[in-house]
């Protein structure tokens, strides 16, 4: 498929095990090196041994929420990398603080694995 | 719980009652509803003016097992707990009546009367189970629900659950049922399938190959009461002598390394132990290392009566709108009994459907050849040919109108096996008897648009509304497919992900839902929507969306057991649906 995101670390935090399956399946054709956590435990721990390039996280997860994740890249790891939030329909208010927070894009559920291709190669070119 | 507003219903469905000019009725109907209405109103003064009941009054007109009425009220709660709950027979029977009247050729005045019973009555059953809910809580223990219900069609619903979860494993579940169990008992049906999906989900998760026997006798029968015994014996990893006698003990699996590697609270057993005693009966383990684990309890329980059956009671809005989209529906019936041929072609007709109604196969063919029949409602014991036999022939037809028909099976008595069959036979559903209306027309609906006549439609088809609840457009997988990039492999991998989630998400609801554990439920929900948006089993996912406003907002747990069941009796038709699809994209 198309190789040029050849080499890009991603991390995908998703604790449903069927749109993680889907994302990292449709990711993994684009080129991107997926990383899969699936809860905000889980991503706390990656994030301290190593940063990926870009960040692909649910808003709604076990442990540690996406916001509370966003807050700790942002202030806490002083890390600029891309984040684009995945949530629920209906949580509008949650998005607004991630948004505040620092992340860079939303995508709401059901989520079109095309759309989210699209939106990360948006996020990518401005790195 | 305030007492005048109890009152002031009441007056009114009396007011009510005292208007409806009985004239016209069969008498003896009348007379039934008349009686209800009068011990109804006995039972009720009694509590307002807070006069001791006796507890032979209570064994008198409660119909209940025996835990229930060997225990003395001994509290204010629990005294109105059980009152409460005769309140709702009779209420009931008010409730129940007046669906019966309504479908009596009644007169404009004389429905609108009826209507007014109806709902006065309703209004008055939520007051009273508002009554119930609250004398439960400020007594701080569980009280047991005494209802009649279909003992086979709960055992079935819990052995459904647990195959589809042994489904990746190498496991036999095996389920024997003594016959001579009466199908309607009265219990509570939630506790026991509480208890059982405890103990064989048990069973499942500590074996990975070979056989879980699941059996249930009738050990003992005193005229309406019986003693059944329930066996789970399973040939897993079993459990150390020495630790067996604490098994049962909150907090406590059998070791710490059992804890680490199946995980679990340990309480499971504990509340198994408890709901059994409480209940009446007692539980047993025998277990050998490396040999398995037999479970084995006794519980209670009365012999119930098919006509006191709790109704499913589906969103009558949606019906509304579900009459206006089978109008005009041309239905062919297979019926041998002459009761349900006239009750059945009353129904329909209401529904202004075309009904064609007989017991035998030549007519019947005859009548789809030439009659342009939408569906089909088949009797599965008919005198002269089964319905399977029937609808081998249908199937068969050289005309395609003919073999294309959708099928609904009726029957009384449905097993796995005759799931197994009628779908050999070419059958497309089956509605178990006896039904309510709302459940015919929710087959009716769903079956018809799904069938031939959503290609071939007349011009006298109905529109369409989109919005409706009862999706009847046709399940496709197109969407994942796509999403998936043709990746046949990568479909069935979310498929089974999508059945582990659901099966897992109802096993939550049945284990929170009698714990009133709301803000779990809460949690259950929000995980399990995705994966219904994703597969767009938008039927479901309405269900949801309203479970959840139900646990955000009232926390009605009535209402959301309603939501619930409604659940569990639509997802087999769903998957049943992407399983076809699953099929066809495999084979094209």
């Amino acid at each position: 498929m198309n190789g040029n995101q050849q080499n890009i670390k991603l991390l995908l935090a998703e604790d449903d095990a069927m749109l993680a399956a889907l994302l990292k399946f449709r990711l993994e054709k684009e080129g991107y090196a997926v990383l899969l956590c699936k809860d905000g435990k889980e991503v706390k721990e990656q994030l301290n041994s190593s940063l990926p390039d870009v960040i692909v996280c649910d808003i709604m997860m076990p442990y540690f929420s996406g916001i509370e994740l966003v807050a700790h890249i942002r202030n806490d790891l002083r890390s600029q990398l891309p984040i684009i939030m995945i949530s629920s329909a209906g949580n509008e208010q949650n998005v607004l603080s991630a948004f505040e927070l620092g992340a860079n894009d939303f995508l709401s559920k059901p989520i079109s694995p095309s759309e989210l291709v699209v939106r990360l190669k948006r996020e990518m070119s401005k790195v | 719980m305030k007492p005048k507003e109890l009152i002031s219903w009441i007056s009114r469905v009396e007011t009510l009652l005292g208007e409806f000019s009985f004239e016209e009725l069969d008498a003896t109907e009348a007379k039934t509803l008349k009686n209800s209405f009068e011990l109804f109103k006995e039972q009720l003064h009694d509590t307002i003016s807070g006069n001791e009941i006796s507890n032979s009054k209570l064994s008198n007109t409660l119909e209940s097992n025996c835990y229930t009425t060997s225990r003395k009220p001994n509290s204010g709660a629990e005294l109105i707990a059980n009152v409460s709950h005769e309140l709702r027979t009779p209420l009931n029977g008010i409730i129940g009546f007046t669906d019966l009247l309504k479908e009596d050729s009644l007169n404009e005045a004389q429905m609108v009367h009826v209507n007014a019973i109806q709902n006065a009555s309703s209004s008055l059953m939520d007051i009273v189970n508002e009554l119930l809910e609250y004398s439960k809580l400020s007594a701080k223990r569980e009280l047991f629900d005494s209802v009649h219900f279909n003992f086979y069609r709960l055992l079935r619903d819990v052995v459904f659950l647990c195959e589809t979860l042994i489904v990746q494993k190498n496991v036999k579940l095996e389920m024997l049922i003594d016959p001579s169990i009466p199908e309607v008992l009265v219990g509570d049906p939630t506790k026991l399938s509480q208890v059982l999906l405890n103990l064989l989900g048990n069973a499942i998760k500590f074996i990975e190959e070979g056989n879980i026997d699941f059996k249930i006798i009738l050990e003992k029968k005193k005229e309406k009461e019986l003693l059944l015994e329930f066996t789970i014996a399973d040939n897993g990893i079993g459990i150390d002598e020495s630790k067996l006698p604490f098994i049962f003990d909150s907090f406590r699996q059998a070791d710490k390394e059992t804890s680490n590697t199946y995980g679990g609270t340990g309480l499971g057993l504990s509340i198994v132990k408890q709901i059994v005693t409480q209940l009446g009966g007692a539980i047993s383990v025998v277990s050998n290392l490396d040999m398995g684990t037999t479970f084995k309890f006794q519980l209670p329980f009365t012999v119930g009566d098919k006509t006191q059956l709790r109704k499913k009671n589906p969103n009558n809005n949606y019906l509304k709108d579900g009459v206006k989209l089978i109008k005009g529906t041309r239905i062919l019936v297979f019926e041998d009994n002459s009761l349900n041929q006239r009750l059945i072609e009353r129904r329909l007709k209401k529904w202004d459907c075309v009904s064609f109604i007989t017991e035998n196969a030549e007519y019947g063919i005859n009548v789809l050849e030439n009659q342009n029949i939408d569906l089909v409602l088949m009797d599965l014991r008919m005198p002269q040919m089964s319905g399977f036999e029937v609808s081998s022939l249908i199937r068969n037809h050289n005309s395609i109108t003919v073999s294309q028909v959708p099928i609904i099976a009726l029957t009384g008595d449905f097993t796995i096996k005759d799931k197994e069959i009628s779908e050999m036979h070419g059958m497309n559903d089956y509605l178990l008897k006896p039904y309510s209306p709302d459940e015919l027309l929710l087959k009716l609906l769903k079956n018809k648009k799904n069938g031939r006549t959503s290609e071939n439609s007349k011009e006298t088809e109905q529109p369409l509304d989109s919005k409706t609840i009862l999706e009847v457009d046709k399940f496709s997988l197109d969407h994942i497919v796509e999403d998936c990039m043709g990746q046949l492999d990568l479909v069935e991998e979310l498929i089974s992900l999508y059945k582990e989630n659901v099966l897992e998400f109802i096993g939550k609801i049945k284990y929170y839902l009698p714990e009133r554990d709301f803000e779990a439920m809460g949690f259950a929900l929000h995980k399990i929507k995705s994966g219904l948006a994703m597969m767009r089993t938008n039927s479901l996912y309405e269900i949801i969306r309203e479970m959840s406003t139900c646990c955000k907002t009232t926390e009605d747990t009535g209402q959301l057991n309603v939501l619930f069941e409604n659940f569990v009796s639509e997802y087999p038709n769903v998957e049943r649906q992407i399983d076809a699809e699953l099929e066809k994209l495999k084979i094209g």
